[in-house]
C-alpha cells in the first residue's frame, strides 16, 4: 500500500506529485542562498571571528533535529492513542526520527568542528555536548529497535513507546547550558526562553534564513522518506505473504514426493 | 579568512550530508518501486 493508496489526509498531502520539485527548488535555492549570507554577507564576529560562520549551520541543524524528533513524539502518541491509531502515523514517526538522527550527528560534528578553533578541543565533556551525544544514541537505539521486530503492530507500539521515552532528553539538551555550569554559549535567539536575538542586522538575518532554508530542507526530505516507508511497507507485506506460502509448501510437500522416500 | 579549513569543512559537511542522505532515500525508493513492480 502506498502513501497515495491508503487514503488519509496525511497520505494525500504526502503524495502530491507537485510537492517533491516545489520543495525541491526551494531547498537547493534557499540552501544556495545561505552559503551566500553565511560565507559572504554577515560580518566576521568581534570576539570569534570566521568560525563564528558555522553558527548559520550548526543552529539550524539542531532545530531541525529537535523538530524532528518532536514530529516522531507527536506522530507516536497519535500511533498511541486508540481513536487515532494508524500505519501512517508509524511511518510519519520513523521518517522523522531517521532525519533526526542525521541533523543530530550534523550537529555534533559541527559543533566539534566550531570548538576546536573557540574552544581549543575537538570535545570536551561538557552538559550540552554530552546530552547531545546521549541524545543520538537514544535514537540510533529507537531506530535498531526497529529493526529488531519484524511484526508491523508489534513495531510500532514498541516503537512509539521507546520514542517517548528518548524525546525526555530533548529539553534537557536545550535547558543544559541553563541548568549547569557550561562551555557552551546560551541560546542566541531566545536567552533565558525570552524571545531577544544576541546578534543583529544580516548576522541575524543569515541566522534566520538558515532556520527557514533548513526547515525547508527538513519538509522535503520528510516526504521523501515517508513515501519511502509506505512503499517498503507494501514490499514487506508482500515479502511475508511470499515466504508463509513457502513455508506452507515445505511443511505439506508433494505425496509422490513422501512416498518415494 | 580567519580558519577557512574550519568553516569550509563544515559547510562541505553539511551540504554532503544533506545531499547524500537525500540520494540515498532516492536510491532505496527506485529500488522498492522495482521489487514491487517485478
Amino acid at each position: 500500500m502506498t502513501g497515495s493508496q491508503d487514503g488519509t489526509r496525511l497520505a494525500r498531502v504526502m503524495g502530491k506529485g507537485w510537492l517533491t520539485p516545489v520543495l525541491a527548488v526551494l531547498t537547493v535555492g534557499s540552501l544556495a542562498i545561505l552559503a551566500v549570507l553565511g560565507l559572504w554577507v554577515a560580518p566576521p564576529d568581534a570576539l570569534q571571528g570566521d568560525a563564528q560562520r558555522l553558527m548559520y549551520v550548526h543552529v539550524p541543524v539542531v532545530m531541525v533535529a529537535y523538530l524532528a524528533f518532536g514530529v516522531t513524539t507527536l506522530a507516536s502518541v497519535l500511533y498511541l492513542w486508540k481513536r487515532t491509531r494508524h500505519p501512517q502515523w508509524d511511518r510519519l514517526a520513523a521518517a522523522s526520527a531517521e532525519i533526526g538522527v542525521l541533523t543530530t550527528a550534523l550537529t555534533l560534528a559541527l559543533g566539534s568542528l566550531w570548538g576546536r578553533p573557540v574552544w581549543g578541543v575537538w570535545w570536551t565533556w561538557d552538559a550540552r555536548l554530552v546530552t547531545t551525544a546521549v541524545l543520538l544514541f537514544l535514537y540510533l537505539g529507537y531506530l535498531a529497535l526497529r529493526r529488531t521486530i519484524s511484526d508491523p503492530d508489534v513495531r510500532a507500539r514498541r516503537s512509539a513507546f521507546a520514542a517517548l521515552i528518548a524525546f525526555v532528553d530533548v529539553p534537557i539538551v536545550h535547558y543544559s547550558v541553563e541548568w549547569w555550569r557550561s562551555l557552551h554559549q546560551e541560546s542566541t535567539l531566545l536567552p533565558d526562553g525570552r524571545l531577544d536575538p544576541q546578534i543583529e542586522g544580516d548576522m541575524l538575518i543569515a541566522l534566520l534564513w538558515g532556520i527557514g532554508a533548513l526547515l525547508i530542507t527538513y519538509a522535503y526530505l520528510l516526504v521523501q522518506r515517508y513515501r519511502l516507508a509506505a512503499l517498503e511497507e507494501g514490499f514487506e507485506g508482500r515479502a511475508l505473504e511470499a515466504a508463509i506460502a513457502e513455508r506452507r509448501a515445505e511443511a505439506d510437500p508433494e505425496p509422490a514426493t513422501v512416498g518415494a522416500s | 579568512m580567519e580558519n577557512a579549513g574550519y568553516v569550509i569543512t563544515g559547510w562541505v559537511l553539511t551540504g554532503v550530508a544533506l545531499l547524500g542522505y537525500a540520494a540515498e532515500v532516492a536510491r532505496r525508493t527506485r529500488r522498492a518501486r522495482r521489487l514491487i513492480d517485478d
